[in-house]
């Protein structure tokens, strides 16, 4: 795009659709239509829709930019119309600190567009590897620092996630989908154009740091949100976690191809367990753990699909989840970053307890409230998207391969590893392979067969008679005993040292002095500024001579 | 021709595995009897209890997840058996262990138990959930020194395929890295839950853990899972870290030698409370584990 007509010769300004942009579109796009089929069961205000299409425009045009600037002004649209989508729901509070953490994130990554701009003046990505070399030591660290930090607040790593969890919990159940599936890819997109354009190859000292710094966000949020009661924030706190797997394996060589997996995976999962929230606190009104439960043969679909979902977010084998996490150890093992896998590993398995917690506080137990047994199944707009996705999953789970050719061409494109396959059922990793269409359909048969030979064995099914006929310590359970075990889950673990750590400590105190300290210096600077009209004229006077000054030398 | 080769292997390996699985089961009875100072019930007295099971007239059920949940469960460890060659090498016994590797396995170990959570959470048995409870938490800590001592021997081998990695082995594994075999077996003994990381079923503790609900034939088809489920772990340690097997003779004696030091351990030490057990496991084992990484990632370079 030329300038030149605004006076602007010198800048050049481009979109351009990368295979890399059109992937990040299609999740976007793909997003945006799975979650409109829920909307038609809320009355939302005509400006809720016009808001989210703004923000969908400003998601293309941070992919589809191809310099700096453009990616910036969509960076900068898409925090302000997210801001005002969840002003319909948010408090005060949480507001708040949406907004003070998306324009420092603004703010940091625009002094850093500038000092790269500094380097080359070219705000283009083609030239920004260019920019950066020119830069010296120190502008650069200085460069790397603000624009992660940007980044981090976005991807909500552990620390930068104070604004995410209160904005997750209250925003719209439409909007937490999305700001779950898509928002937070922005974070994943700006890091890769970050290695991939700018930095080219990261240093030891910076894949380490960030390697950590994932793996640290994954194992923190997995254990803060395994004692979480309310639904939507153990899902913020999953989310987060995920992401972090996102940066650790971004840190690494050859990790493009996993992290780009996991991206795709992590959003159509986040999407089918937001949607299956959204209809549970649709059709009973509550939304913690404490309140919910058993609520299995009320909505058996709905539970089905959950299930897909957990699976997945598991990573368990036969469904789609394997394939992304085996991506993302292979690259791991093969940088040989082995202590990192095993952690990485060790939250995975963490996650399992806050996965059954989601699974049994929903849709499994006895219901603490019998309240609960009036009701039905969720209404079909909000299932529809639900069956895709879940189609979706266990076809990745079938044929892990059958995306790996599209992200070849995206591996292509930015001169990285192509990943290996054989047919669409095999995933080649240096350290092995695995076919998923055999280990799903092996699976399936040994569960058929198992089926078929216990159906038949010769002894008769009693159903129990209600909630209470249950083997309970040869007493009699009555509707005063606690039969919903599961939503305190977890608790023993705080007795644990090492993780009664995480538990203990909280960024909230940082950030409240943080508050404090900006306070105590605004008062030390109304001192000054009193709004006075004379001494306002005065302090612009003292300006002037010191910049007039500063300028002279 | 070929998905009937695996049918037959498959049936092989898993007649093979059942009946083992409960040969052993009743040798541990038997022998923890001994240290006990009495005389234990008939080797094959599970065996037999199992098919009585089978045969009783009722059992109760809670709807379709929970008579779902112990077959998800028996399902889960015949895959896990399968996904395991037994020798290592030869055209037989070896299941779909080629289409899968090491990470799937590992995944598969936790399948069969998290399948059968949902159904002991649809029972809804407060006890039940609790034995799970305790079970996921001490998941965690027990995987962890387990992966550190794995993803070292994966790196050594620079292979995720199970064969390969027991073919490897010039010297045994176990006797090359002897740290990593040692924080490895913690974990191994918790996975096959034995004192004092048995804080899952914690007899005469918890009402009875997990199992509490179920009765009749779905308590037969969790105690033929728990025999086979517990020969295919047997089989993988061996191959990780014993060198494998290459006849039945050699199989039989290295996993049963493995077992008896488990539950030899497992007799003479009382049972941690959860977390407890946690935080023993999340520092001991791992501090062993990470060493065990530096020294043989060292020896590397």
């Amino acid at each position: 795009m030329d300038l030149s007509l605004f006076g602007l010769g010198a800048i050049v300004l481009a979109l351009k659709a990368t295979h890399l942009a059109n992937f990040f579109a299609l999740l976007i796009a793909f997003s945006s239509v799975m979650v409109m089929f829920i909307s038609r069961n809320y009355k939302l205000p005509k400006s809720f829709y016009a808001l989210f299409l703004l923000l969908n425009a400003s998601l293309f045009l941070i992919v589809y930019a191809a310099d700096y600037l453009l990616f910036f002004i969509g960076w900068e649209v898409m925090s302000i119309s997210t801001y005002f989508l969840l002003s319909f729901t948010l408090s005060k509070e949480a507001l708040h600190k949406y907004i003070i953490f998306a324009m420092a994130s603004a703010l940091s990554m625009f002094v850093a567009i500038l000092l790269l701009y500094s380097g080359t003046h070219s705000f283009l990505y083609e030239n920004a590897a260019q920019s950066f070399a020119a830069l010296d030591a120190f502008r650069a660290v200085v460069f790397v620092l603000l624009l992660l930090f940007a980044i981090f607040i976005k991807l909500g790593v552990i620390g930068f996630h104070y604004w995410l969890v209160d904005a997750y919990e209250e925003a719209h159940n439409i909007f937490t989908s999305y700001l779950s599936a898509v928002l937070s890819k922005m974070g994943v997109y700006a890091l890769i154009v970050l290695i991939t354009q700018v930095l080219v190859s990261l240093t030891f000292e910076l894949s380490y740091t960030l390697a950590i710094i994932g793996v640290l966000t994954s194992i923190i949020a997995t254990f803060k949100a395994i004692q979480e009661d309310s639904i939507k924030r153990l899902l913020a706190y999953s989310s987060i976690a995920q992401l972090g797997y996102i940066v650790t394996v971004l840190a690494v060589a050859d990790g493009m191809a996993g992290a780009l997996y996991h991206s795709l995976i992590h959003t159509a999962v986040k999407l089918l367990l937001f949607i299956n929230i959204a209809g549970i606190v649709l059709i009973t009104g509550r939304e913690k753990f404490s309140e919910l439960g058993g609520l299995i043969y009320k909505t058996p679909q709905s539970f089905v699909l959950l299930l897909i979902g957990i699976i997945t977010l598991a990573g368990m084998p036969p469904l789609g989840g394997f394939a992304s996490k085996f991506m993302i150890y292979s690259s791991l093992m093969d940088a040989k970053y082995l202590l990192i896998l095993a952690a990485v590993m060790f939250s995975s398995a963490s996650a399992f307890l806050y996965i059954y917690k989601l699974i049994y506080g929903i849709y499994l137990g006895h219901p603490t409230n019998k309240k609960l047994e009036s009701v039905k199944e969720v209404p079909l707009s909000f299932l529809l998207p639900q069956y895709i996705l879940a189609f979706v999953l266990v076809l990745l789970g079938a044929y892990p391969a059958l995306v790996v050719p599209y992200f070849n061409k995206i591996l292509l494109e930015l001169h990285l590893k192509e990943m290996a396959f054989s047919d669409y059922a095999t995933l080649i990793s240096s350290f092995g392979e695995y076919n998923g269409l055999v280990i799903i359909s092996a699976f399936g048969a040994i569960f058929v067969t198992v089926l078929f030979v216990f159906v038949n064995v010769h002894s008769k099914k009693k159903e129990a008679k209600d909630r209470f006929d249950i083997a309970y310590c040869a007493e009699e359970p009555n509707e005063a005993t606690h039969l919903h075990y599961g939503f305190s889950m977890g608790k023993e673990l705080r007795r644990v040292a090492f993780i009664s750590l995480i538990y203990k400590n909280s960024v909230k105190p940082f950030y409240d002095s943080l508050a404090k300290q900006t306070l105590n210096v605004s008062e030390v600077l109304k001192k000054i500024y009193t709004g006075n009209l004379i001494s306002n004229f005065n302090i612009g006077v003292i300006f002037a001579i010191i910049l007039l000054w500063w300028s002279v030398k | 021709m070929m998905i009937l080769n695996i049918l037959l292997d498959s049936l092989m390996m898993f007649v093979i595995a059942y009946l083992t699985g409960f040969l052993y089961y009743g040798l541990y009875r038997n022998i923890t009897a001994r240290f006990q100072k009495r005389y234990g019930p008939p080797v094959w007295q599970s065996f037999f209890d199992s098919i009585k099971f089978f045969t009783k007239e009722e059992s109760t059920s809670h709807g379709w997840m929970f008579y779902l949940g112990p077959i998800i469960m028996m399902s889960g460890a015949i895959m896990t058996l399968l996904s395991i060659p037994f020798f290592n090498s030869g055209e037989s016994y070896k299941g779909v262990s080629e289409y899968g590797n090491f990470f799937v396995v590992l995944y598969l170990l936790v399948l069969g138990p998290l399948g059968n959570a949902l159904g002991v959470g649809t029972g809804g048995n407060p006890f039940g959930v609790m034995g799970v409870t305790r079970g996921l938490s001490r998941l965690l800590a027990l995987e962890l020194p387990f992966y550190i001592a794995v993803i070292a021997i994966m790196s050594l081998s620079e292979s995720a395929d199970i064969a390969t990695i027991s073919n490897s082995q010039t010297t045994l594994n176990a006797v090359a890295y002897p740290l990593l075999f040692i924080a490895a077996l913690f974990s191994f003994i918790g996975m096959m839950g034995q004192a004092p990381f048995d804080v899952v079923g914690a007899p005469v503790e918890v009402y009875s853990g997990p199992a509490s609900e179920f009765s009749g034939k779905f308590l037969a088809l969790l105690m033929s899972q728990g025999a086979i489920f517990t020969f295919a772990k047997l089989v993988l340690m061996v191959h990780l870290f014993l060198g494998g097997a290459d006849g039945f003779v050699e199989l039989l004696a290295k996993t049963f030698g493995l077992f008896l030091f488990v539950i030899a351990f497992g007799s003479i030490y009382g049972r941690f409370k959860t977390p407890q057990s946690i935080d023993f496991l999340l520092k001991v084992p791992t501090l062993i584990a990470v060493f065990g990484l530096i020294l043989a990632t060292w020896n590397l370079q």
